[in-house]
């Protein structure tokens, strides 16, 4: 049994369906690229694998269990532009965030949780930020924020939309680092990206989707042209010259 | 004295208690009002409360604790009908909550005109303008009740508020109920609204909900210390409301809402940071700095003419010549240029800080032309700018990823850095074979090379050599290497 094993998901949105009959079953201690053109469906892939949208049909397991039981075991990582930037909370603030789940409704906060938080903050390079307000930090000082709050929940499952949105490729690099490390921790990823031309650099591991699920495996095997020309049709053109440079 | 009077009564000091609990809550709650974007909704609220206390006064006859519950069900039921419309009719958002509260606050006030007239001494007046100075130690204890209550629940369910304002979608992941959070907060919010009744009146409870909480806002950048802050003015408001009622014999609800009007604008111009003022000075300093940049780059180049004088530099900076000398004495002082008797010349650290400022103008340039593909007439404006604000790091950057041009878009050179690699990769002949090495000039380097898929430790072999290009065989594949960026690159043999 896989971290997360999805048998035969179908999710709409005012009767158009965006997911059909999706049966996938991802490894744990795998890096996964999420891929796919706009309107694919990935972005709803997570919310459902997080359990915050009703499914039409199938069933999504979390470590064999219900997603209810593994709530905590999971953590979704938004997008740049969801997240409002000038909000009053600083990195500690947004860090300790992670220990919530392990709280009872009236339990309060204590040294050991401060700790946890301050360990993931140094896990990331970034506790010397600990007292700056969220928008006071670079694209990839951001990023690590909400990656330390997922170490600090210590969640097993990465859920990642666009993280190399809005940052520079040094960045970009150094968070795929980051992303390798975990994953030889033992945690499961999967990232929404859309850069084709780094998908080899970045992922063992590739999940194909237009609605319905192209592709599932590994990179070499999986990621191959006739597989994305599925995935991508319509926009062969495009790709033609991003990819096959 | 008036004021001396007032205190000396009951109801004076009723009223202070009133207006300070009342300060103290709205602050509080407001701050997350703000912060959620719900600034109409606790409006609307306000407003929709009327036909409850209409309801509750027709039931409970007058009684405190009736007027409060048909407040609070007519506030929740609200909110409900405003989330339902919002959810399930193709209504916008904010109209949403306009129809429903301007509706609910009709009943009320046709309602309640009726009722006078049939002789219940129920006064519309002190429901919209509130009659801080009219309250019994009933609607006292209720007020101090709501406000234990309310400070309590943001206290003890802090982070839940917290989290579901901030990223209510990561709140729902972690299995915080983000919907049963958001009827508290209206439950807490109507709450507030009857317990401000009394002293503030509800068309102006929106007044004490926000206007504390975004000066807050303006002056902090953490919730606690906002939370602090918006309840502190919103206790000063209500006390010097209640001041300047006495004193010019007004209301007081109006005068509360105008005091935190003021503290709100005092903010606007003088808070540290997101303050205006503080803003202008900004702007004044970068303004200041850019002079006297100018002034040192200006110099740097009449020197270069051997035609350094005062009246040269004055005609080619365009300066007053107040400014102008304000700016060389600043220069003289930090031992860029040397003064005496007329004559003027340009120091080697002067030369060294004006020739860096050559080389920002001239790499952004070109960064405009190659990168950003700009026409190269109309950049030159923009470079002047960014000269000054352009830190060293970021040039270094830029410099490694135009692969170290050695022109301008103009043609003019661009300042180099004297860094030569111990063993160059153009100075390789072709069909050698070499490593790149690890150490490199710095990290911008080393990430362009990554970007052209050269890694360090990785062998190469030399194809061919242009004018232009040197043409390197890795991995079995050929990259195009630009002289220029060759130059730089330190490889083992």
């Amino acid at each position: 049994m896989g971290a997360i094993s999805i048998k035969g998901l179908s999710v709409s949105y005012d009767r158009k369906t965006v997911l059909t009959n999706i049966y996938m079953d991802l490894a744990a201690g795998e890096l996964y690229g999420v891929l796919g053109p706009n309107g694919a469906g990935k972005s709803t892939l997570f919310k459902a694998i997080l359990g915050l949208i009703p499914v039409n049909t199938g069933q999504v397991l979390i470590n064999g269990e219900p997603i209810d039981n593994q709530r905590k075991k999971m953590v979704y990582i938004p997008q740049k532009g969801e997240i409002d930037w000038q909000f009053p909370a600083t990195v500690m603030d947004v860090v300790m965030m992670g220990r919530y789940p392990f709280k009872r409704i009236l339990q309060r906060l204590n040294g050991q949780d401060k700790n946890i938080a301050m360990q993931a903050l140094r896990d990331m390079g970034i506790d010397q930020l600990k007292d700056r307000q969220i928008g006071e930090l670079s694209g990839g000082q951001q990023q690590r924020v909400f990656i330390a709050r997922a170490l600090c929940q210590q969640a097993d499952i990465f859920l990642m939309d666009e993280p190399f949105v809005g940052v520079d490729i040094k960045t970009e690099q150094k968070i795929v680092e980051i992303l390798k490390t975990l994953r030889k921790s033992g945690k499961t990823i999967l990232v929404i990206h859309h850069d084709l031309s780094k998908v080899h650099d970045y992922f063992d591991k590739v999940i194909l989707l237009n609605q319905w699920l192209v592709a599932c495996g590994d990179t070499e095997e999986v990621f191959t042209e006739e597989n994305i020309n599925r995935a991508y049709r319509g926009q062969l053109n495009i790709l033609h010259k991003t990819m096959l440079h | 004295m008036e004021l001396f009077d007032l205190f000396n009564y009951a109801l004076g000091i009723r009223a202070l208690i009133a207006s300070v609990l009342v300060g103290l809550m709205c602050g509080v709650l407001g701050c997350f009002i703000v912060l959620r974007n719900m600034s109409l909704v606790g409006d609307a609220l306000a407003h929709a409360v009327l036909p409850g206390v209409v309801v509750g006064f027709i039931v409970g006859g007058a009684g405190v604790l009736a007027i409060f519950t048909g407040a609070v069900v007519a506030g929740l039921l609200t909110a409900i009908c405003i989330t339902w419309i919002q959810h399930n009719v193709k209504t916008k958002n904010d109209a949403a909550i306009g129809i429903v509260f301007t509706a609910m606050f009709s009943i009320g006030v046709m309602w309640i005109s009726k009722v006078a007239r049939e002789g219940a001494h129920l006064d519309l007046d002190h429901f919209l303008f509130g009659n801080v100075l009219g309250l019994s130690n009933s609607d006292l204890y209720l007020t101090a009740g709501i406000t234990v209550y309310v400070l309590l629940s943001v206290v003890l369910f802090y982070r839940y508020l917290f989290a579901t304002t901030f990223q209510p979608v990561i709140a729902e992941t972690m299995g915080i109920s983000v919907r049963a959070i958001h009827y508290y907060l209206m439950l807490l919010l109507s709450f507030a609204v009857v317990a401000s009744m009394q002293a503030v009146g509800v068309i102006l409870v929106v007044a004490m909900l926000i206007t504390p909480a975004s000066t807050a806002l303006l002056l902090t950048n953490r919730l606690k210390y906002m939370l602090l802050i918006s309840a502190i003015i919103g206790v000063l408001a209500s006390v010097i409301g209640l001041m300047i009622t006495d004193f010019y014999n007004t209301t007081p609800g109006p005068a509360m809402a105008v005091t935190a009007t003021l503290f709100y604008l005092l903010a606007v111009f003088f808070a540290p940071q997101k303050g205006l003022l503080f803003k202008f000075l900004y702007k004044r300093k970068i303004r200041k700095r850019i002079q006297f940049e100018d002034t040192l780059k200006q110099t740097l180049k009449l020197h270069e003419r051997s035609s350094l004088s005062l009246p040269n530099l004055k005609e080619r900076l365009g300066f007053n010549l107040n400014t102008l000398k304000y700016n060389l004495n600043l220069l003289a002082r930090k031992g860029l240029v040397r003064q005496s008797s007329g004559t003027l010349a340009i120091t080697s650290e002067g030369i060294k800080q004006a020739t860096r400022l050559v080389r920002a103008h001239r790499l952004w340039e070109t960064y405009l032309v190659q990168e950003m593909s700009m026409d190269a007439g109309q950049i030159h404006e923009e470079a002047e700018i960014y000269e000054h604000v352009l830190t060293d790091e970021l040039l270094d950057e830029i410099e490694a990823n135009l692969s170290y041009p050695k022109l301008d878009p103009h043609g003019a050179p661009i300042p180099q850095n004297d860094y030569q690699p111990d063993k160059s990769l153009s100075s390789l002949s072709i069909d050698t074979v070499a490593e790149v090495a690890e150490n490199q000039l710095n990290s911008y380097l080393v990430t362009r090379l990554w970007q052209l898929g050269i890694g360090h430790d990785e062998s190469f072999k030399v194809m061919s050599k242009t004018e232009d290009f040197i043409e390197i065989k890795i991995d079995d594949e050929l990259v195009k290497v630009p002289v220029t960026l060759a130059d730089k690159i330190n490889v083992e043999t």
